[in-house]
């Protein structure tokens, strides 16, 4: 009896998961078919994308792998700027530490695809507990610029010719040679597959931990820490676990960035890439999860084009793109789309009420 | 009635720079009693509230809790004691729902702050008791409205909501009527009347309002700028010569000077 009603259960939450996911689901399935389309665009047959043949399709999938990367990198700074509300100006140092620690595993210390993996999960708890360390003590902008500190640490660290030898110093980390499967120049259709899988996943996870009793909270700290304290929260771990989910993350977009680049770049340390994540959720939406995977695709893409029309002015016109944004669409495009929505619902009941007619309630 | 004492301040002190808000304070607080702090405005009722909900550490005295020292707890151990409290100034979350929010203050004391993967749908027993409080505070139709929407006398009913919901046995209210309108006034304090008397609990309430003080209170402790005035029934305090004079003689004083007898 019991377990009749869990499976029946289950099969309504497939069921229910499927339809509440509809547009999710149609996303997944158009990008597995992109790079076939662009494939048929150009009058190649399909087989070319599987035998990984040079051409527009190859091309596609490296642009849409490096918007997977900044999807996933710009939701893990979601979580704790737009979830949590703590602002934080090292989260480079999450990511670059991924990038960093990834070549270095496989290359210096030949480790294999999973050790490393595994070496990437324990580099990301410790950088959380390390922004954690003064998490009690700071608060606001201090603790904006202490993790700012930190980054900035870590960066004159990567960059110095001390460890050259395993971070390429000024230049960059090189010659990282990944898995076979893996290989972005032999194998792209798979590490796009890959990215693709990634992405959603964490999409996913990251829905359900904001929807859990912690994200709940974290929400909440967001909204009114104090009140959140005398309710009985000790906010500091919550705010932690956030940390703790965010830099895992931040740190495995920096192993798909070392896996799809061919150098790393003492760049992705810094302020400025800390920015990069956050421009992009202020163009998708803060604290909206989504927006973060719309803003990355959005400002990868505006990006790609502008520089193709625009060459040296793209930079110019894509600042007075991002202001126009900021000014016009200040809750970014799926909190705009958010709050539109519930207007048009409300007007549409007033509407209703209005004309005497009951909607039906579903 | 049984006399145990819950709550008991031994010459409780805050400074603010020169002021001293609160002026060593001692006093005994009955269990299962409506136990009221009057006072005018500035007499240290807020802050001497704070000192018993941790929100601020004491220049010096203590607070015993049950007869154990709980002045140097960490403000968020006190709502697991069992020590609520409401806020003169509206203390939400503004742009949650009002059923986040008192969902939120019920469980906060459960144990599944750490499921980090599993639906908060999934606990219900914090979603049921916070409906259930929720109505009875008289928010049923406004439970999915955000906080912030709602009109003064709302959140001033979603406040109490978040203090009732975890069911604390020491109920710490500061002005849980202010600002509202005056004909919502005596239904808000007959029900935290009726969860004293029903619950077996131990309030506090700071209350401006006069006649309703008298009414419902077990016992009255006036303060007078952060000192301790008097202390006694509600009868004795308004018979008392020394409240009448330095703080009931303000009150309806000037009401007395508007009828012109002065
Ligand atoms: N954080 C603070 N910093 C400095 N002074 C303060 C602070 N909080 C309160 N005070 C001062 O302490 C005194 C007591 O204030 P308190 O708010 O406790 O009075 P109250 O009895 O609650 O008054 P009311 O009836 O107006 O709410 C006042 O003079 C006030 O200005
Ligand atoms: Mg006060």
């Amino acid at each position: 009896m019991q377990t009749s009603i869990s499976t029946s259960a289950q099969r309504n939450g497939l069921a229910a998961f499927l339809k509440r996911n509809g547009s999710l689901i149609a996303i997944v399935l158009i990008m597995i078919a992109l790079p076939f389309v662009v494939a048929l665009l150009d009058g190649r047959p399909f087989s070319d994308v599987l035998a990984n043949e040079t051409g527009n399709a190859k091309f596609v999938q490296g642009l849409m792998i490096e918007i997977f990367i900044l999807a996933i990198y710009a939701i893990s700074y979601d979580l704790i700027l737009g979830i949590t509300g703590l602002l934080s100006f090292g989260h480079a140092m999450f990511f670059a530490v991924g990038a960093y620690g990834t070549g270095i595993m496989l290359k210096n210390l030949e480790w294999g695809i999973l050790p490393t993996l595994g070496g990437i999960f324990v580099l990301g708890v410790l950088q959380a507990l390390l922004f954690a360390v003064v998490l009690p003590r700071v608060k606001g902008i201090t603790f904006a610029l202490v993790t700012l500190g930190l980054a900035s640490v870590f960066q004159i660290v990567v960059q110095s010719n001390e460890v050259g030898e395993y971070t390429g110093a000024d230049v960059g980390l090189q010659g990282v040679i990944p898995p076979d499967f893996l290989n972005t120049s032999t194998e792209r259709f798979h590490l796009y597959l890959i990215g693709l899988a990634l992405t959603v996943v964490i999409y996913l996870v990251y829905r359900r931990f904001v929807d859990s009793p912690t994200g709940r909270v974290c929400v909440a700290i967001r909204e009114n820490e104090d009140r959140a304290l005398m309710l009985g929260y000790n906010t500091f771990y919550f705010k932690l676990a956030a940390l703790i989910v965010s830099s895992i993350t931040a740190a495995l977009a920096g192993t798909l960035h070392t896996l799809h680049q061919p150098i790393v770049s003492p760049n992705v340390a810094s302020l400025s890439y800390t920015v990069l994540a956050l421009l992009i959720i202020l163009i998708g939406g803060m604290g909206t999860l989504s927006g973060a995977m719309i803003g990355a695709a959005v400002f990868r893409l505006l990006e790609y084009f502008l520089d193709k029309q625009f060459s040296e002015n793209a930079s110019f016109i894509l600042g007075l793109i991002y202001v126009l944004l900021v000014m016009f669409v200040p809750y970014g495009i799926v909190g705009t789309w958010q709050v539109k929505r519930l207007q048009i619902q409300q007007g549409r009941a007033r509407l209703y009420e209005a004309l005497g007619l009951r909607k039906k309630p579903n | 009635m049984a006399e145990e004492i819950i709550l008991q301040t031994r010459n409780l002190r805050r400074e603010f720079g020169a002021l001293v808000a609160v002026a060593d304070v001692s006093i005994q607080v009955q269990a299962n009693t409506l136990h009221s702090i009057i006072g005018p405005n500035g007499a240290g009722k807020t802050t001497f509230f704070n000192l018993l909900s941790g929100n601020l550490k004491p220049t010096s005295g203590q607070v015993l809790f049950k007869g154990r020292d709980i002045t140097n707890l960490p403000l968020h151990r006190t709502a697991h004691l069992g020590i609520g409290r409401s806020f003169q100034i509206t203390n939400i979350f503004p742009n949650l729902t009002v059923l986040e929010n008192v969902r939120l203050s019920c469980q906060a004391l459960g144990k599944d702050n750490f499921r980090l993967f599993s639906s908060h749908r999934r606990f219900r027993q914090y979603e049921e008791r916070a409906r259930e409080v929720i109505d009875q505070v008289g928010l049923t139709k406004e439970a999915l409205l955000l906080a912030r929407t709602l009109p003064h006398g709302g959140q001033r009913k979603l406040e109490l909501g978040m203090l009732l919901a975890p069911d604390p046995e020491v109920l710490l209210l500061d002005e849980p009527t202010a600002g509202m309108a005056a004909e919502q006034v005596p239904e808000l304090l007959e029900l935290i009347q009726q969860v004293q008397e029903l619950g077996n609990k131990t309030v506090m309430l700071v209350e401006h309002n006069m006649n309703v003080v008298m009414s419902v209170s077990d016992f009255i402790t006036v303060m007078h700028q952060g000192q301790v005035l008097a202390e006694g029934a509600p009868s004795e305090i308004a018979a008392n010569e020394v409240v009448q004079s330095a703080y009931l003689g303000e009150l309806y004083g000037e009401l007395e000077a508007m009828a012109g007898n002065e």
